[in-house]
This record gives C-alpha cells, structure tokens and sequence, in this order.
C-alpha cells in the first residue's frame, strides 16, 4: 500500500528508510503548522498527498521550506476565530 | 534504554542503568529532573497526608492483593497522579 | 548587542533560517535510550497507487495518542510504552478527540488537533474530492516506546493488518508526533 510520512526529524526519517516523505522545519507536535491556520494545514496535507503520486524512488524527502519564525509570527496576527486563544 | 537492554542490566542486578532509566521516564529525557520529580511526588504525598483527610485502608489492602505487575504499574501512575497535582508539569518532548 | 552578531545570531537560529529544529535527534534518544531508536539497512519499497489520488481511499495513522474522549485512555505512565493501538472515527471533529501522550509539546494541538492530526482537513479534502474517501476509522497509538521487536509485532502488525483489511484503505498518511 502506498503510504506517506511526514516528518520534522530528516535524520530520524533517513535511518528508518520509509517510501516517502514530506520534511519541515518545525518543532515536534506541529507536524501540519499551528492552531486554526487551515489554509497552512491544507498546504501541508496537499504536499504530502502529492508525494503519493509524484515520487519515483524509495527514500523521497521532499522539503516544504516554510520556517516556523513565519509561521509563529503570522499565527499571532490571526483573530481568534471564536476560539480562546 | 530498549527493553532488551533493560532485561540484561536486570539480570545483572544493575541498580545504575535500572534506576537511570526510571528518572530519564519521570524526567522527560533529563536524568536530574527526573530525581528531582521523584522527590517531588513523594513530597505532594507527604502533604496530602498533613491534611489529614481520611483514608481507605481496605481499599489499599484490596489493591495489594492484586499482581506484582499491576502494582508495579500503579507506582508509576501514582507518581505522575502526585506529580500533576503538583501543579508543575514538565512533559513536553522540550528537554 | 552588535549588529553583525545579531544578524549572526538569527542567521544561526534554525526557526530563521528553515533547518530542522532539534538536530542530532536520533544520536541524542539513542544515547540516552540505547537500543530504543531503530535504523533499517534497505529503503521500504514504494507501492504505488492503483487509481488517482481523487479514487483513492485514504487511512490516516498517528502516534499523536489521540482518540476518543468517550474511549479509555492509552497508557502514557507505562515506563516501557503502550502496544495498543485506538481507532478514531474519521468523521470525528476536535471536541470529541483527546490526546492521551507524553513526551511532545501538545499545547497547541489541544487547541486545535489539526496541527498534529488533520482529521478535519482530510474530511474536507474529501468533501471535495480531492481524496476518493476516507476509511470508516484513523489509527492512533503512543509513539513512545521501548521496545522497537515487541512494537513491530503488536501496534504495527496490528494497524497494517486492520488497515488492509477492515478497512479497505488504498493509500495512508503517516504522521508522527
């Protein structure tokens, strides 16, 4: 079965040898980015789909180069969205 | 440590890795926090002893009838039940 | 501070500059755990999807520790790891899952579980067929654990199997914690 990995570790992830994966540069627990952000989720989501249908060799690691320093200062813009913050 | 490493330094009755292993798990990975989480949650004990509320000992003399293993489980959910209602809680993969 | 140190600083400062945050991981749990942390010899080959990915049915597997509020919870003060794993409804929403797991920083994902298991994303990429479906259930299980051959044997087999067969998935998302 096709599968896809994301992953914040690149060298946990090149030891275990998986089909595919997906890398960001982010902290453990926000694999897919930060609270409410469904626009960033979807974008990660979408990527790591993609690999499913794109990649060709066993060990793809594709990079999704969004630095968290970004993402952390675009999350604190947003409104709260009728959720407590 | 994996569990193959832990069976051999049991074997061997190896108090420093056994008991290593033990403040690395209370400790979130970090070995001196977690000595200091164990005494921790020793110390929450003690102080919900000097409340001196009262206690259930034929629920305590039920429980240690039950097996060894689940008793030796029931220690380390004990700790993390004093540790949480220490109010400090340290477990987050940051350490 | 000077203002070439500064720019050095944050130059150096992997959230800047888009490096993997916590490098030397593997080295730095296996050094602490020995044994704990698992390297293969040859890749996993790739199995390839037999229809595009808007005919597909889609899994999604996380060793977040979520799962139903109303389900009894995994066993995050087991020293060695739980081996069970949890079905997770793929309809569910945020208010009816928690996160049971030690061990990763889950503040935000207990605002928002989307940011470690993107249940809702999927729903709606399937809504809008960009996804062939999603399975009746997700899998979750701890990712913590001591014993990688006792793992592999319980959790793993034991997904693979309910994946393949119960629940006719053609295609999984893996998402670690």
């Amino acid at each position: 079965m096709p599968t896809v990995s994301v992953t914040v570790a690149r060298e946990v992830t090149e030891a275990i040898k998986v089909p595919r994966a997906l890398f960001l540069p982010w902290p453990m627990g926000h694999h897919f980015g930060v609270p409410f952000r469904r626009d960033l989720q979807r974008r990660v989501v979408l990527a790591a789909l993609g690999l499913l249908e794109s990649s060709e060799q066993p060990g793809t690691i594709l990079d999704l180069p969004i630095k968290w320093a970004d993402v952390r200062r675009e999350a604190k813009t947003l409104p709260e969205q009728g959720r407590k913050l | 440590m994996s569990v193959p490493y832990l069976r051999e330094a049991a074997a061997q009755d190896d108090l420093g890795k056994l008991v290593r292993f033990v403040r690395l798990h209370l400790g979130d990975g970090n070995e001196a926090v977690g000595k200091e989480e164990i005494d921790r949650s020793w110390a929450e004990a003690i102080k919900t002893l000097l409340r001196d509320a009262p206690v259930d000992r034929e629920f305590i003399a039920r429980v240690l009838e039950t097996n060894e293993s689940t008793l030796a489980l029931l220690f380390f959910h004990l700790h993390f039940c004093f540790i949480r209602g220490s109010g400090r809680w340290i477990h987050d993969g940051s350490r | 501070m000077m203002e070439a140190d500064k720019r050095t600083s944050s130059a150096a400062d992997p959230r800047e500059v888009g490096t993997q945050l916590r490098p030397g991981l593997w080295h730095a749990i296996n050094e602490r755990y020995p044994g704990s942390m698992i390297r293969k010899e040859s890749f996993v080959p790739q199995a390839r999807l037999r229809k595009p990915l808007g005919a597909s049915r889609l899994t999604l597997i996380s060793s977040c520790g979520v799962q139903l509020k109303t389900d009894q919870p995994l066993d995050v003060c087991h020293p060695f790891g739980d081996f069970r794993f949890q079905r997770v409804p793929s309809g569910g929403k945020h208010d009816d899952l928690i996160i049971h797991q030690l061990k990763y920083p889950r503040d935000d994902a207990d605002l928002d579980i989307n940011v470690i298991f993107p249940i809702e994303r999927l729903q709606e990429l399937s809504e809008e067929g960009r996804l062939g479906g999603l399975t009746p259930n997700f899998f979750s299980f701890i990712g913590y654990n001591m014993d990688p051959e006792k793992f592999e044997r319980t959790v793993a087999e034991g997904i693979a199997n309910a994946v393949v067969e119960e629940e006719r998935a053609e295609c999984a998302l893996l998402a670690p914690a």
